[in-house]
């Protein structure tokens, strides 16, 4: 190869690879032609409409794939509540179904006041066969007078052929002055 | 081939690994898997709630030399830049608390101190060689990644910090 040649294609190698370069900033470096001004509103509400669809698009992709991840025979999920929480402040929840564990959330403060305030936060959601389950729910945090508190809830129960609801519930017994812990099965 | 086209070649050589790179760390922009642990002081910390601010997450072991020696260059720049709107969350990944903690105090560690005795945030972001350390931008999303450390790699990480800082 003479030399002349050599020095062409390592220049036209260069310019290939700048070419795949350039293609891949290609989308951030096409700008928009800027519209007149009197085109912003519309430009405006275009957008608007836009980002209305892609939620839309959003909401029907999760709710499709959690039918096609969960069908509704198989389907089982947990929900957790707080009940007041005066003797007790949730840290952990340990879950375990046929004394596997599924899962174990840590809640940051935040998620402990939202639970406070009333939320109820799904825990878990999975796929069980019909017939007979145990849940074993482990549950630790702060109980009265400050003292670390570990208490464990459990429930025997028959899945069916629709989904299963369960609830996990802390709430206050004033008269032990002491925290309960429920699991409860939804209609 | 002779003398004079052996630096054309080279240059070539670099330039395109360096086109290569480039779009192997575009490739790698993808949302942080969240998580949450616990820190040293009996806080529990998750990753979403930091949303909105530029993370930075640094696995460490007590064990690991390079961990033992870039801490002080990060306690520098989250003490510089920790109001510019940084969160450093450093996740110790020891099986022994108690040796993470004497090191954390030894070594006046300001920022929060996260522990993954269950080693599930260190399988989530494929830890394979530590130091780890991965900024996330605003939007929750990995746009650094950096394995191990040599002196001067605080420089790097700085280059790019300033950059999702202004963003």
């Amino acid at each position: 190869m003479s030399r002349y040649t050599m020095i062409r294609t390592i220049w036209m190698a260069l310019v290939l690879s700048l070419a795949g370069l350039a293609s891949a900033f290609a989308q951030d470096a096409a700008a928009p032609t800027p519209p007149a001004s009197g085109d912003f509103k519309s430009l405006d509400s275009d957008v608007q409409t836009l980002k209305k669809e892609v939620i839309d698009l959003n909401r029907d992709l999760f709710v499709l794939e959690e039918e096609l991840l969960f069908p509704a025979n198989t389907q089982v999920a947990v929900f957790v509540s707080v009940d007041v929480g005066t003797y007790f402040a949730l840290d952990t929840v340990t879950l375990k179904i046929d004394n596997k564990e599924v899962t174990n959330y840590l809640y940051t403060q935040r998620e402990a006041e939202a639970l406070l305030k009333g939320g109820v936060q799904r825990l878990y959601i999975g796929n069980l066969k019909a017939g007979d389950h145990e849940l074993v729910a482990f549950f630790t945090g702060k109980g009265p007078h400050v003292r670390d508190y570990r208490r464990g809830a459990t429930l025997t129960f028959n899945k069916g052929v629709g989904a299963k609801y369960l609830e996990l519930k802390v709430s206050d017994k004033a008269v032990k002055e002491q925290p309960e812990f429920l699991v409860k099965e939804w209609e | 081939m002779s003398g004079s086209t052996r630096p054309l070649y080279r240059l070539l050589l670099t330039f395109l690994l360096a086109s290569a790179a480039v779009a192997h760390a575009q490739a790698n922009e993808e949302p942080a898997p969240d998580f949450a642990l616990r820190t040293m002081d009996n806080q529990n910390l998750r990753l979403s709630e930091f949303r909105g601010e530029v993370v930075m997450l640094n696995f460490w072991a007590s064990w690991c030399g390079e961990c033992r020696q870039s801490i002080p260059a990060l306690t520098d720049l989250y003490a510089k830049y920790h109001r510019a709107g940084l969160v450093l969350l450093s996740i110790n990944v020891d099986d022994d608390m108690n040796r993470a903690t004497d090191l954390v105090r030894g070594l006046k560690m300001s920022f929060p101190v996260l522990f993954d005795n269950r080693k599930e945030v260190s399988k989530l972001y494929k830890v394979d060689a530590m130091p780890l350390t991965l900024l996330i931008d605003r939007e929750g999303v990995v746009r650094y990644s950096h394995n191990g450390y040599r002196l001067g790699d605080e420089e790097q990480f700085l280059e790019r910090l300033r950059t999702l800082l202004k963003e």
